[in-house]
């Protein structure tokens, strides 16, 4: 990665509507070489995408969860399904397959206890799940800004 | 759904940039037939207000090199907990921790060059003060990130 692919990440990780023409004056470059350089950066899957950090207190979430999620294993059951079904559902965030002792990692932001409850059900219901254990904790922070956001 | 109330032009802009941080201003302008200062002006107000922190770019750690991506679920005396995850917030890899209510006391995510590194890292949490188990769990394959699935508040 060049000092230039740096900067551009440092810059739009801290504000990700920076401008190119920006970018480009602080590293004394045309803004088509800036230009370039993000491309390719998204080519190539560093940069996946922008958004805007919200705050989640703000917007009514009292904290966060990790599901924890056993797929079954009977023939039919695909996690991969389980993935696709997560990721559709409101207020998961970040869905992964795991390696360890369960199978798949939600990341969940929850308004209350009732709406943890809830999910947890929405979850355990999702055909192909043998079983779930969850953790919650509080507090509206941002997981991991640099890579994924809650 | 309790939070502050927004109208649909709020709520469109959010939406927009929840899916694409750099959404230029006039194409939501354009889509909701209001002028791109109004656009601007919105969006100003959604930041002073502290209910949009920022934007960000979305990296992927393992095309930064960091291969290994965990998940290490921590059990620990209930006196140390704030210790272990301000232990754990403080070492290098660790990129999230939090103490969690449930069947564990904290959980951190950690990112790491090899798997050697999280071995280590997962040791240095095990050594620490009041750590009694960790579990790792490797975030295999691809990670599927949906910043779109927060509920925003309804709309007046």
């Amino acid at each position: 990665m060049s000092e230039l692919d740096a900067l551009i990440l440092e810059r739009l990780t801290c504000d990700a509507r920076t401008s190119f023409r920006q970018i480009a004056a602080e590293a004394g470059r045309s803004t088509d070489t800036v230009i370039n350089h993000y491309d390719r950066l998204v080519a190539d899957g560093v940069i996946r995408g922008s958004t805007v950090v919200l705050d989640t207190a703000t917007i009514g979430y009292e904290g966060a969860a990790a599901f924890n999620i056993d797929a079954a294993t009977a023939e039919g059951a695909s996690p991969a399904a389980i993935m696709q079904t997560l990721i559709g559902m409101p207020n998961i965030i970040l869905a992964t397959r795991t390696v360890g002792e369960h199978d798949i990692l939600a990341l969940a932001v929850i308004h209350d206890i009732g709406h943890y409850a809830r999910l947890g059900r929405e979850i355990a219901a999702i055909p192909g799940v043998r079983g779930i254990s969850s953790n919650l904790w509080p507090g509206g922070q941002e997981i991991c800004p640099r890579y994924f956001i809650i | 759904m309790p939070g502050p109330r927004l109208d649909a032009l709020d709520a469109a802009i959010l939406r927009a940039l929840q899916l694409d941080a750099r959404t230029k201003y006039s194409d939501i302008a354009q889509a909701h037939g209001v002028s791109v200062d109004t656009v601007i002006k919105r969006f100003r107000r959604l930041k002073r207000t502290g209910l949009a922190r920022r934007t960000t770019v979305l990296l992927d750690p393992r095309r930064l090199g960091l291969e290994i991506v965990a998940s290490l679920a921590i059990t620990a005396d209930p006196g140390a907990i704030r210790d272990v995850v301000e232990h754990a917030r403080g070492l290098n890899g660790v990129i999230f921790a939090t103490h969690t209510m449930g069947q564990i006391d904290a959980l951190a995510i950690a990112a790491t060059h090899t798997m050697n590194e999280m071995s280590a890292l997962k040791d240095t949490i095990q050594r620490h003060r009041g750590v009694k188990d960790v579990k790792a769990s490797i975030w295999a394959d691809q990670f599927l990130l949906c910043p779109q699935n927060f509920e925003l508040p309804p709309e007046e």
